[in-house]
């Protein structure tokens, strides 16, 4: 695992759009080889969207042959609600950029059968040969996702309540109104981000400074959801400085001094990509 | 150049809500349909996006202007009917494809007060229109024949009339066919299912007759705006009341503000006291006498009305502007019994009131209405305020100054947006374009560039009651666009989804 630390959410934006560009770009995507993406809502990646929007409208980027899903999506909220993660991916993201909307998956919250909705997201995300790069944020719990603290580490896509902390935190969204909060959701499962061939997480303000601590200083642990990413062999979380608040001098000091090396690994990374005859393995630092 | 699939997406643009802010934001239309369309929903249900992007380098896309009150323009005067349906169709057609260099997409064509037996064939004439490559004409605006001597401006006095038998005056001018019911009356129109138009009739509500004439009329859909009336406070309250929907060129052709009895001026600070159903004295009636003793109930006003025709003499002598006329004091407010009911504490909120006031037409070119004047309505009532060029023929942006024909031998003289009839110092409607009204309006104000926006867009249609189709944004209203720079200069005019007009640099 790897942690980029930089000065405010801005700079973590700008270095997570660059990151993805960077793979989008090597990767050569096709319309027969799509890259395949998944993505987050909440404020967090706001700044990583902006930047990806300014990379495409320079046309340094092309969201033409890339496939999205996303991780999440109320239950019962209508989809033109404007806080349902339909209108926030529309309004913060691709009504902006070059996607064409049939290669934009989000769960369907509103559908008859949820069950049967969660089955066929998973199967979808397996025809497509799974996912290259899944972006993800974090709640002030440690979830990612609406993975709740006490969800499965080995869940897939399926219907989940949200905890009472991310309803509180949410109801800022609906006028302060704790009842007009959806009480359930649509999630991909802990299993199913870690099925991603890479992981990258945004962690920003000192509210998600606790969970940060948890995810990455202490074991893997069903209540802070994050850690289960301990367990993924490529993984990066970017981080702002004020979300690195309860790490310890050490762990922070630690993780600085892998970055110097970071375009190191990822050359070699590439390289091994390039040559099939080497087995698969990936990039982690430790 | 068409659009691959259709739809366009304007980006990089200033979008004015409805609130009257700019909000930078996309707009994605479909100019097959030309209607406006909801983007979200375009993308995740159609899953289709724009085939063609147009940046709009930061300009401002607002919804096409729109004139509720507008005389002719382009040398065509919709007043003049000489025979020939054919030449008035192509003077309709030629002012249409003209005025969107103006920023208007929609206009109410407006008649001043006519030879009785004309109005049934102009009435007709002025149906709703529209084609692919100009503005839409909406329907029509009659301004007169009911209403009052002493304040009829620039209408001919023989042809003024009241309207004693009611409702059926009314059709015996109009024509009963255009003022049918709504539905009737668009479907005689071109009979398509979503067909809009609208019919508005200026008439002063103190002439015997017009109340329960309009209120007749307002039931067909017919707008009632008052104007060139010397209605006494009660009397305009009681036409609000009855369902006055306007006031026509506020300020102009009516008594001037008076604090003891307002007038129609005074609808615009109409105060919850008097209009509440619990007011004691409860002032207003609803259904205010109509025999002609029942003007001695305001007695301020036919005084009133007595003096102004002295003073204006019957039809010789040199006009003057009725800013000067001498000022009779009225009668002292009547005294209220005390109301024994608890306030409201919530600051900021205001006790409703019984009726809505009536949106008003501003002339904003600086001559029919003093910036001080235009600014001290808008706040008094900013969500009303509509903004209106009452132009007459020779309204063209790309006219010079100097003497011009008008009708009957009379002529005018031009002088920047100054109109006079030659001779006087009489004014004859302006010449003043929308879009320079809404930049007028913004200065005199000190009000947004959005806000203005909305006095032109918005508030209309809001007026008459078409805000679902014209005057705003709204998916499934008609794409009827136009590019405004930040100094509110026009720079491109689409209709239906379709760019008409350009400025050539």
């Amino acid at each position: 695992m790897r942690l980029i630390i930089r000065d405010d959410a801005a700079n973590v934006g700008e270095y997570i759009g660059n990151y993805i560009a960077k793979r989008i770009n090597k990767f050569k995507p096709t319309a027969e080889k799509p890259f395949v993406l998944g993505l987050p809502t909440g404020s967090s990646p706001i700044p990583t969207y902006k930047h990806l929007i300014k990379l495409v409208k320079a046309g340094q980027l092309s969201f033409k042959h890339v496939v999205t899903f996303n991780m999440d999506e109320y239950v019962q909220l209508p989809q033109d609600h404007p806080e349902s993660y339909h209108t926030f991916m529309f309004r913060e993201f691709f009504s902006q950029v070059d996607i064409p909307p049939s290669q934009v998956n989000i769960l369907n919250g509103n559908a008859k059968d949820l069950i049967g909705e969660c089955n066929a997201y998973e199967a979808k995300i397996k025809a497509i040969g799974g996912i290259e790069l899944f972006l993800g944020g974090i709640g002030e719990d440690g979830h990612i996702a609406f993975n709740e603290p006490g969800s499965s580490l080995a869940s897939r896509t399926r219907i989940k309540t949200l905890a009472y902390d991310t309803i509180l935190a949410n109801a800022r969204f609906f006028n302060n109104d704790i009842a007009a909060v959806p009480r359930m959701a649509l999630t991909v499962g802990v299993a199913t981000v870690l099925d991603s061939r890479e992981v990258v997480v945004v962690v920003s303000g000192q509210r998600k400074a606790l969970a940060l601590s948890k995810a990455i200083e202490e074991g893997v642990n069903h209540l802070w959801t994050l850690s289960a990413l301990q367990l993924h062999p490529w993984a990066l979380i970017v981080v702002d400085e004020d979300a690195t608040a309860e790490l310890k001098v050490k762990t922070v000091k630690y993780f600085k001094s892998i970055e110097r090396v970071q375009d190191e690994v990822e050359a070699m990374h590439a390289k091994l990509k390039d040559d099939p005859a080497e087995p698969e393995q990936i990039g982690s630092m430790e | 150049m068409e659009s691959l699939n259709g739809l366009v997406c304007f980006t990089n643009c200033l979008l004015p809500s409805e609130d009257g802010s700019l909000v930078e934001q996309d707009l994605w239309i479909d100019e097959r349909r030309g209607v406006i369309l909801d983007a979200q929903r375009t993308f995740f249900l159609r899953q289709e996006r724009p085939a063609t992007i147009i940046d709009l380098g930061g300009n401002i896309l607002s919804p096409g202007f729109m004139d509720i009150q507008i005389n002719g323009a382009y040398g065509f005067d919709f007043s003049v009917f000489e025979g020939d349906h054919e030449a008035y169709r192509n003077g309709l057609k030629h002012v249409a494809e003209k005025i969107v260099e103006t920023g208007v997409t929609s206009l109410v064509p407006t008649i001043i007060t006519q030879e009785k037996t004309l109005y049934p064939t102009l009435l007709n004439l002025l149906r709703p229109y529209t084609s692919s490559n100009s503005a839409n004409m909406l329907g029509w605006h009659a301004e007169g024949p009911f209403i009052q001597m002493a304040k009829r401006g620039a209408h001919a006095p023989q042809f003024l009339l009241r309207a004693d038998e009611g409702f059926e005056s009314l059709e015996k001018v109009y024509g009963a066919d255009n003022l049918a019911v709504q539905e009737d009356w668009l479907m005689a129109c071109d009979g398509q299912p979503d067909s809009l138009g609208v019919r508005i009739v200026t008439a002063a509500p103190e002439i015997a007759g017009v109340r329960p004439a309009m209120e007749e009329a307002v039931k067909r859909g017919v707008v009632f705006s008052i104007g060139h009336s010397i209605a006494s406070t009660d009397i305009a309250t009681a036409a609000a009341i009855s369902g006055a929907r306007l006031i026509t060129h506020l300020f102009n052709a009516m008594p001037q503000l008076h604090h003891r009895d307002p007038s129609i001026i005074g609808l615009l600070g109409a105060s919850p006291h008097l209009s509440s159903p619990q007011s004691p004295t409860s002032p207003v009636s609803a259904t205010f006498p109509l025999s002609s003793g029942s003007l001695s109930r305001a007695a301020s006003s036919t005084s009133l009305a007595k003096r102004a025709l002295a003073a204006h003499g019957e039809g010789g002598g040199k006009a003057t502007s009725e800013a000067f006329d001498e000022l009779i004091t009225p009668p002292q407010t009547p005294v209220l019994a005390p109301i024994d009911a608890d306030f409201h504490l919530k600051k900021g909120q205001v006790a409703e009131l019984a009726f809505e006031r009536p949106f008003y037409g501003l002339i904003v070119d600086g001559i029919h209405s003093h910036p001080n004047s235009v600014r001290l309505a808008y706040s008094a009532y900013p969500e009303g305020c509509i903004l209106i060029t009452d132009a007459m023929k020779i309204l063209d942006p790309n006219l010079k100054d100097g003497v011009h024909e008008w009708r009957d031998g009379k002529r005018f003289v031009k002088e920047g947006d100054k109109l006079y009839l030659e001779g006087t110092d009489t004014l004859a409607g302006s010449v003043v374009t929308l879009d320079k009204c809404v930049r007028n309006f913004s200065r005199f104000t000190g009000c947004s560039l959005g806000e203005a926006i909305k006095c032109a867009t918005y508030n209309p249609a809001k007026c008459l009651g078409i805000e679902n189709r014209k005057g705003t944004l709204r998916p499934g209203a008609d794409a009827d666009l136009i590019v405004l720079s930040r100094k509110g200069y026009v720079q491109s005019t689409w209709v239906k989804g379709r760019k008409v007009w350009t400025r050539s640099v």
